[in-house]
């Protein structure tokens, strides 16, 4: 049996389009020592370090452990690095988790990061390679046929997608850190956005932001001495698919569905839009968020759309299952961090500490990550209580 | 076992292009070489490490204490380079060295034109030769000469 771990400082930077007065390192650094500041201690508290970043190519920067550990106190620590695509965000807390469950560390900060402005990610991650032609397709080009055949099968309404990209940018307008700031968003003017891969606008798409996300996690001993509230880990899973094979099911992804399943057993979860206060899913592109209302087992198979329609998940129409209250990675996408700022929104929000944006007494919360071709998923469940 | 198939291979270049920035202290020492000046940073154990570090090697505290050096200094160690490559700093024989700029504790890795490899010993004493043209770049400093 795992020990008990917990959230017990959270750092992020205010995300932006352009960070030109730092370093990446700089940048890092920000996020890390507000997690720090959050939970009351110094460099000098922490055991081990575990970062993660998008694909090297992105950035252009390879071993970033190497070259951060001056700027995370590393000095003398075990220091380590996680990979998996967009997912890494997520994947890397529960790396850092792992450790201290483990009983292996009792104390681990965790980084994740993407200064997008000093990247090319938009184009490293559909590099040409030899014997093949070069798609150049980007990842709206990539997932825009996979949410085509979404609204082929459920017969889902043309306007599903605008719908969340507006409520996740009103959410996005009470989130201070948020990147896009657009309180006055209309349904309209998602509409008359340009289109750029059938069927997803402009403004259906997730923008590109510099910024940084860092937790402390602690065990259970030295969560009880943390200054503010803990977010006690309740369960935690990740689950992988094979990239290369045509025939995989690329709607509704089985790993998706293992990974959801895995974690709501850990957790105690029978349903999870009734037993969950509210969730931060990854949704970089609108439609994403019926996708995954299914995927994750929020509704069944082909019903996901009915409760954004209805705004179930929706703080401003009182919702009952609000998704992303921090706007989501359709307000803000610095790759490497967003899976998981998804994880810190939600614990934030089991913390009591989540500003304009909190679910009112918010108990038991979802943080997901996906990446890759949707083939990497990360969730965990975090409670206000240890069980 | 069927007939293998044969086994294909093609060589195939990637390339993005990046942006950097430097953040406020590296920037700062970079701007300085600009005006032709050295400036160094101390660290939390008194010791003046040049070109500045952001943060403290030992208690990774922030730092922010910049000391003006001269652009004189004392070679640590050496290597010598024979044949000079097309992308060395020097199109004659010169010396890796590491460099101690006078009232700096932490020594940095540069160039020394001295003419013959028997002109370099550690100890040495050399001063900033400036490039004609100073942009804000390690380069500003064209190499050491022996003084």
């Amino acid at each position: 049996m795992a020990d008990l771990a917990a959230v017990v400082g959270i750092g992020q930077t205010k995300y932006q389009t352009k960070r030109k007065d730092v370093s990446i390192a700089g940048l890092v650094r920000e996020a890390a020592f507000n997690a720090l500041t959050d939970a009351g201690l110094t460099w000098d508290d922490i055991d081990a370090v575990v970062v993660g970043k998008a694909p090297d190519m992105f950035e252009g920067g390879i071993m970033p452990e190497l070259y951060l550990t001056d700027a995370l106190g590393c000095n003398g620590k075990p220091m380590l690095r996680v990979h998996t695509a967009g997912s890494v965000g997520g994947s890397t807390a529960i790396v850092a988790a792992s450790y201290v469950q483990s009983g292996m560390f009792k104390r681990v900060l965790t980084v994740t990061y993407e200064k997008q402005s000093e990247s090319n990610a938009m184009w490293a991650l559909s590099n040409a390679q030899p014997f093949s032609p070069h798609l150049n397709a980007g990842a709206g080009g990539f997932f825009a046929p996979i949410i085509r055949e979404y609204m082929r099968r459920t017969n889902a309404p043309y306007d599903v997608g605008i719908k969340v990209a507006t409520k996740d940018r009103l959410h996005g307008a009470r989130n201070p850190l948020a990147h896009l700031q657009l309180p006055n968003i209309t349904l309209k003017e998602v509409e008359d956005s340009p289109m750029l891969w059938e069927p997803l606008r402009f403004l259906e798409s997730c923008p590109s932001s510099d910024g940084a996300c860092a937790l402390v996690i602690s065990n259970e001993e030295l969560a009880a001495q943390s200054p503010k509230k803990p977010a006690w880990i309740r369960g935690a899973a990740m689950r992988s698919e094979p990239t290369m094979y045509a025939g995989r099911e690329q709607v509704n992804p089985q790993a998706g569905i293992d990974c959801a399943k895995d974690v709501y057993k850990q957790a105690g979860i029978t349903d999870p839009r009734k037993d969950l206060d509210c969730a931060e899913i990854y949704v970089p592109f609108s439609w994403y968020e019926p996708m995954w209302l299914e995927n994750l087992g929020f509704a069944d198979v082909g019903q996901g759309w009915k409760l954004t329609m209805e705004g179930a998940t929706s703080l401003d129409e009182k919702g009952d299952i609000p998704w992303n209250c921090s706007g989501g990675v359709l307000s803000s996408n610095p790759i490497g961090a967003s899976g998981m700022i998804r994880f810190a929104e939600a614990a934030r929000q089991v913390r009591g500490d989540a500003g304009d944006h909190q679910v009112d007494g918010a108990k038991l919360a979802m943080g997901h990550a996906y990446g890759g071709g949707a083939q990497f998923f990360a969730m965990w469940v975090v409670g206000s209580e240890k069980a | 076992m069927s007939a293998s198939a044969e086994v294909l291979s093609q060589a195939f270049t990637l390339g993005y292009t990046y942006t950097r920035s430097t953040g406020p202290v590296v920037g700062r020492f970079l701007t300085a070489l600009r005006d032709r000046k050295i400036v160094g940073i101390k660290g939390s154990d008194g010791k003046v490490i040049v070109p500045p570090m952001e943060w403290d090697p030992v208690t990774a505290e922030a730092l922010s204490d910049f000391v003006d050096l001269p652009d004189t200094g004392v070679v640590k160690s050496w290597a010598w380079v024979k044949h000079p490559r097309g992308k060395h700093p020097l199109d004659k024989p010169f010396a890796w060295a590491q460099i101690q700029f006078d009232g700096a504790d932490i020594p940095m890795i540069h160039c020394v034109d001295a003419g013959d490899e028997s002109a370099m010993k550690a100890g040495m004493r050399v001063k900033v030769r400036w490039a004609e043209e100073t942009i804000g770049s390690i380069n500003d400093i064209a190499c050491f000469d022996p003084a």
